[in-house]
């Protein structure tokens, strides 16, 4: 499904990721973990089309290349951020902005728009799976929403536009236990065979819930160690000190 | 600077020697210093002058004998409506009512007395005035539906201006929406300057809305006076995108106690359009309470300006006066100003003014755009969001969706 050859990154003269590759096929869940500033987040930005981002190296998508795709046109073929710092957006009502969003992604496939009485149907089911309120829904787009809160909209976000590629960016961080093992559920009931997930993390806790088929360790713009789910519990252990040299 | 305007009190027709002799006056007056420009205080932001000889030849009055012609009425809502035609009352209904409790009646010129001398386009519009209404609502009596004015200009207006009074009286525990509707799409450029009286006596309330909807070529001036009796409530909304030029000169005077009133705006402006929102309140007797939240977006070549005074008399404690505007400005060439003002004698107030410009948050678009939303609509999306504050304080229902509506309309592009 992805597939990354050497990809480079630079922003505002800052060279973030250093020859980075990585395959991923339907059906797996892929974890990247490691240190402050080893360059994950860019990661993220850079899959989803984040603009300001000089790009070297080849990213290939279902067999095409998305260098040249905007954030909206991956989005459409199915490419999903959950950000790590959701955005505020005031005077957007969250149910007009899913609707917008679905409609949107659904046009571009070729689907019938969903009329607002559909929408709000189906809405109203993905948000109670969640227990996310319905209220929150008619509210301003995450104005006063909590951390958790936040995190739980982009999973509901997730879950509306059925993505092929989910990019979770630290979506485990101000998480409580509680949260957490409700974004994780989510995750879990999501996952099938034709999709597949990049879960980026700092810590394990949130792989206890979502097992990872691999586990990569990145390091300054690199991908330095590959390993299976105990990968994760070995780190907890050890930290990253010993494979950063 | 070349004249490019030539106004005649002769085109007026069946008026007395008096009448005449005063509009000469007045007109002689306007004369003297002709359209208001930058080196006037008041104007210094929008440079009437400058603007009007670029865009005109040769501004003429005229004594317009209007037909009723046809206009669209609004189907969103059930309302009564008066229609005006280059400022002359056509017709009017007011059938969802009971219609001794309202009084409509031309503009009456010959008792017209304690003019306001403000500014040469008052003198001009007391020298060439014509048409225009007075409208009372009698005491205890709240409108079922809302009053929509159509205000329809016709297509020969062609280099002219229109000049009229509007007089709007609300009597005692009395109710009244009211919407001015422009709904113009002519190309040729026409000027309107009008002067609007407005009395609100106790325990009275009246929702004031001036909606444009279709691009037009006017460049329209109103000053508007009015006197706010105690206790009783005044909320202006202004959505005038789409005018060539406009600009709102507002005085609300706050006469007795525990009266209210409120500006907003939410104005969405592009390429060479120009709209002023001027205020004054006057905070003359203790407990009243003035809001005032402007929202610009301006789009390449546009500019909004914002000149908004708040003056608290020394007996007017416990004033609780709050101004804000906010400016998004999405292109080099576009600009924004604001002067606020405060002038305060009484020393128990609340009184607090902000104003912020800047552009669009671009993490904002990335956000929705990483949703699949194609970036114009991201846009769109902010833009509407950012204006559609202006609405908060407007109770859900009909006319807050007409409202949303065509301001989604107006960001959209007509």
């Amino acid at each position: 499904m992805l597939n990354i050859k050497n990809l480079e990154a630079t922003i505002d003269n800052k060279h973030i990721l250093k020859g980075l590759n990585l395959d991923i096929k339907s059906g797996e869940v892929h974890a990247i973990m490691g240190p402050n500033g080893s360059g994950k987040s860019t990661l993220a930005n850079v899959l989803s089309g984040k603009t300001g981002y000089a790009i070297k190296g080849d990213i290939q998508y279902n067999g095409e290349s998305l260098n040249e795709l905007s954030t909206e046109e991956r989005a459409q073929k199915g490419i999903f951020l959950a950000f790590q710092y959701p955005l505020e957006i005031p005077g957007v009502n969250t149910n007009i902005f899913l609707k917008t969003s679905l409609n949107s992604v659904r046009k571009a496939k070729g689907e019938k728009e969903l009329e607002t009485l559909t929408f709000l149907k189906l809405i109203k089911e993905k948000a109670s799976e969640l227990g996310i309120d319905e209220k929150f829904l008619s509210r301003q787009l995450n104005v006063g929403f909590s951390g958790g809160e936040k995190k739980k909209n982009e999973i509901l976000q997730m879950k509306l536009l059925q993505p092929k590629l989910s990019i979770l960016d630290e979506t485990d961080s101000g998480l409580d236990i509680d949260a957490l093992r409700i974004v994780a559920d989510g995750v879990n009931s999501y996952k099938n065979k034709d999709n597949a997930f990049l879960i980026i993390t700092h810590y394990q806790r949130l792989l206890d819930y979502i097992k990872p088929d691999f586990i990569h360790v990145l390091s300054k713009g690199k991908i330095i160690k590959t390993g299976n789910a105990d990968l994760g519990a070995q780190l907890e252990k050890t930290g990253y000190s010993n494979l950063v040299k | 600077m070349k004249q490019y305007y030539d106004f005649k009190i002769e085109k007026i027709k069946d008026l007395s020697s008096d009448e005449i002799d005063l509009r000469k006056k007045n007109l002689d007056l306007f004369y003297q210093t002709g359209f208001p420009n930058k080196k006037d205080e008041d104007w210094k932001f929008s440079d009437l002058n400058s603007i009007l000889s670029k865009n005109f030849n040769n501004i003429v009055n005229d004594d317009f004998l209007t037909k009723e012609k046809n206009f669209k009425l609004i189907e969103e809502f059930e309302h009564n409506f008066i229609l005006l035609c280059n400022g002359r009352l056509i017709s009017s209904d007011f059938s969802h009512e009971e219609i001794n409790k309202i009084s409509l009646e031309d503009f009456n010129y010959k008792e017209e007395k304690n003019l306001d001398k403000k500014n040469s386009l008052n003198f001009l519009n007391h020298a060439l005035a014509l048409g225009g209404f007075s409208l009372e609502i009698s005491e205890n009596y709240k409108l079922k539906k809302p009053l929509v004015i159509y205000n329809n200009f016709s297509n020969s207006l062609k280099e002219t201006i229109v000049n009229y009074k509007n007089s709007i009286i609300v009597n005692e525990k009395s109710e009244l929406n009211l919407i001015n509707y422009i709904d113009n799409s002519s190309k040729e450029n026409f000027m309107v300057n009008i002067i609007e009286n407005i009395k609100i006596k106790e325990n009275s309330s009246l929702k004031n809305i001036l909606i444009n909807n279709s691009k037009c070529n006017g460049y329209f001036y109103k000053y508007a006076k009015s006197d706010l009796d105690k206790n009783s409530n005044f909320e202006n909304y202004l959505i005038s995108s789409g005018l060539k030029f406009n600009k709102l000169d507002m005085e609300i005077n706050l006469n007795e106690e525990y009266s209210k009133s409120s500006v907003f705006s939410a104005l969405n402006l592009v390429k060479n359009e120009h709209q002023e929102i001027k205020t004054r309140i006057n905070h003359s007797a203790p407990n009243c309470h003035s809001y005032q939240k402007v929202k610009n977006v301006l789009n390449n070549e546009s500019k909004g300006v914002y000149q908004g005074k708040i003056f608290v008399k020394n007996i007017a404690q416990k004033t609780d006066a709050y101004q804000l505007s906010r400016a998004l400005i999405l292109d080099d060439a576009a600009e924004f100003d604001a002067k606020p003002e405060l002038e305060i004698y009484a020393d128990d107030v609340k009184c607090s003014h902000g104003s912020t410009s800047g552009s669009i948050d671009l993490n904002s678009i990335y956000y929705l755009k990483s949703r699949g939303i194609p970036e114009k609509e991201a846009y769109q999306m902010l833009i509407n969001g950012f204006l559609l504050e202006a609405f908060e304080k407007l109770p859900e229902g009909e006319l807050k969706n007409f409202l949303s509506t065509k301001l989604e309309r107006q960001i959209n592009g007509y």
